[in-house]
């Protein structure tokens, strides 16, 4: 496992599993869009607008995903003093932004036809809204930091205290009575989706995962490089 | 008693700085009367409005009040050194930033509580009501302050990005402008669970502002 906190062996261990994983996330990303947009049934009230929720589930999930990576990794660089967490954290936060915006993005255009209206000041939306701010000024802070080894380590600080959104964004829809409906596949035993639907969602949701750790093997490289040059 | 002894000078000295200093804060008074004004400017004069968004007004004010308050906290100590005096002299970085946040509770939040009145007057609010805003404004206030020490402590080597400061607080500000402003417009049998719930961010914050503070002070030290 220390290729998870040693630069040269995540050099070696990605340069090995960067093809597999590359060739399996466009095979699953084409098998995924196929059977989510051609084949999967329409949904009884939606109609085709359900396979929106083919693209803005994994996004969602993914964002979070990213935050939570992010948390682990500014935990652990902060106390063993791991300067590779730190290079995680610049290289992932843009793509934890982007896949947020991705989600607003699809979810509002989801929003539109169904509630009819693109935004409401629901708790679901409203934390991830946050969420996407978060990313933000985290980009920002990080930058504006010119010392960049002590940015690194208040930008994981940030990360730690911000991090307190991510149960807030999870549970909001069970606290609170909101117009985001409550998960439908949190529940392994018994998942309130049926089975045509659940399969390419599943399949979209491990190739948006690979298709995140593909930019993300990508970044850190880059990143690797450039504090090598530096 | 040694430390005792550095504590109450370091206490004395902020009175000191703060009072020689006094047109700051009134300004930060100003700015918050000022902002009250343009709001009525920009609303108009219908009544109807006002009554429903008045006290969401002077919440917001108040935020963005503190957050004009941020170079107050460790800046200028930062930058003449004189925090690592204090450090010498034998108090820790925690201690350090509990002094700041109350003394500068104390000379900016305790002002307001003056002038709320008076915004009250000019939003035709119902005085009835004001024993509720002073019980929020004094929790919430305090949870502000310990957000602008964690911000203004972050913000130490920043020498480019003024506003990025002000962005850290809104946005750890959110849930404090949410109980607080709800305070006001629920019905009296949830006020105390609502007290309750701001009381718990309260303790979160003060939990954790004077760890995180002082770990950034001494990033920025250690990479000065």
């Amino acid at each position: 496992m220390k290729f998870l906190i040693n630069p040269n062996q995540f050099n070696k261990f990605s340069n090995i599993i960067f093809k597999p994983i590359l060739i399996l996330t466009i095979v699953l990303l084409i098998l995924g869009l196929l059977y989510a947009l051609l084949l999967s049934p329409e949904d009884y009230q939606q109609g085709s607008t359900v396979r929106i929720m083919y693209i803005h589930v994994p996004s969602a999930w993914l964002s979070l995903f990213i935050f939570f990576i992010m948390t682990i990794y500014s935990i652990i660089g902060l106390s063993f003093k791991i300067p590779f967490s730190f290079i995680v954290n610049s290289a992932v936060t843009p793509i934890g932004a982007s896949f947020t915006l991705i989600c607003i993005i699809t979810g509002s255009m989801w929003g539109k036809p169904m509630w009819g209206t693109w935004w409401v000041w629901d708790a679901r939306l409203t934390s991830v809204a946050i969420l996407l701010f978060l990313y933000l000024i985290i980009m920002f802070l990080k930058n504006s930091l010119a010392n960049t080894s002590a940015g690194e380590k208040i930008t994981a600080i940030l990360i730690i205290v911000g991090s307190i959104n991510l149960p807030i964004i999870k549970f909001s829809v069970d606290w609170w009575n909101t117009l985001h409906q409550p998960a439908s596949i949190s529940k392994i035993s018994s998942p309130s989706i049926d089975l045509s639907m659940l399969i390419p969602l599943l399949i979209m949701t491990i190739a948006f995962t690979l298709m995140g750790l593909v930019i993300a093997i990508i970044r850190i490289k880059a990143e690797i490089l450039e504090r090598k040059h530096r | 008693m040694h430390i005792f002894k550095s504590i109450t000078a370091l206490f004395i000295r902020e009175f000191q700085i703060t009072y020689r200093n006094f047109t700051d804060i009134l300004s930060i008074l100003l700015f918050f009367l000022l902002g009250v004004i343009i709001f009525v400017f920009a609303i108009g004069p219908n009544k109807e409005i006002f009554d429903e968004i008045n006290v969401s007004i002077i919440w917001t004010l108040i935020l963005l009040s503190n957050a004009l308050s941020i170079k107050k906290y460790f800046q200028d100590d930062f930058d003449d050194n004189s925090i690592v005096l204090f450090h010498i002299s034998g108090i820790s970085y925690e201690i350090i930033v509990i002094i700041k946040i109350i003394s500068i509770w104390i000379f900016i939040q305790i002002p307001f509580t003056l002038i709320i009145p008076l915004s009250y007057i000019l939003l035709n609010l119902d005085f009835n009501n004001i024993k509720i805003f002073y019980i929020s404004f004094l929790i919430g206030s305090s949870i502000i302050a310990c957000i602008t020490s964690i911000s203004s402590s972050m913000n130490l080597l920043n020498k480019k990005n003024f506003a990025i400061g002000s962005l850290i607080i809104m946005i750890f500000s959110i849930p404090v402008i949410i109980f607080s402003v709800n305070l006001n417009y629920i019905s009296e049998e949830i006020v105390t669970a609502q007290i309750k719930i701001l009381i718990g961010i309260m303790f979160l914050f003060f939990a954790i502002t004077p760890w995180v503070s002082a770990f950034c002070i001494k990033l920025g030290l250690q990479n000065k």
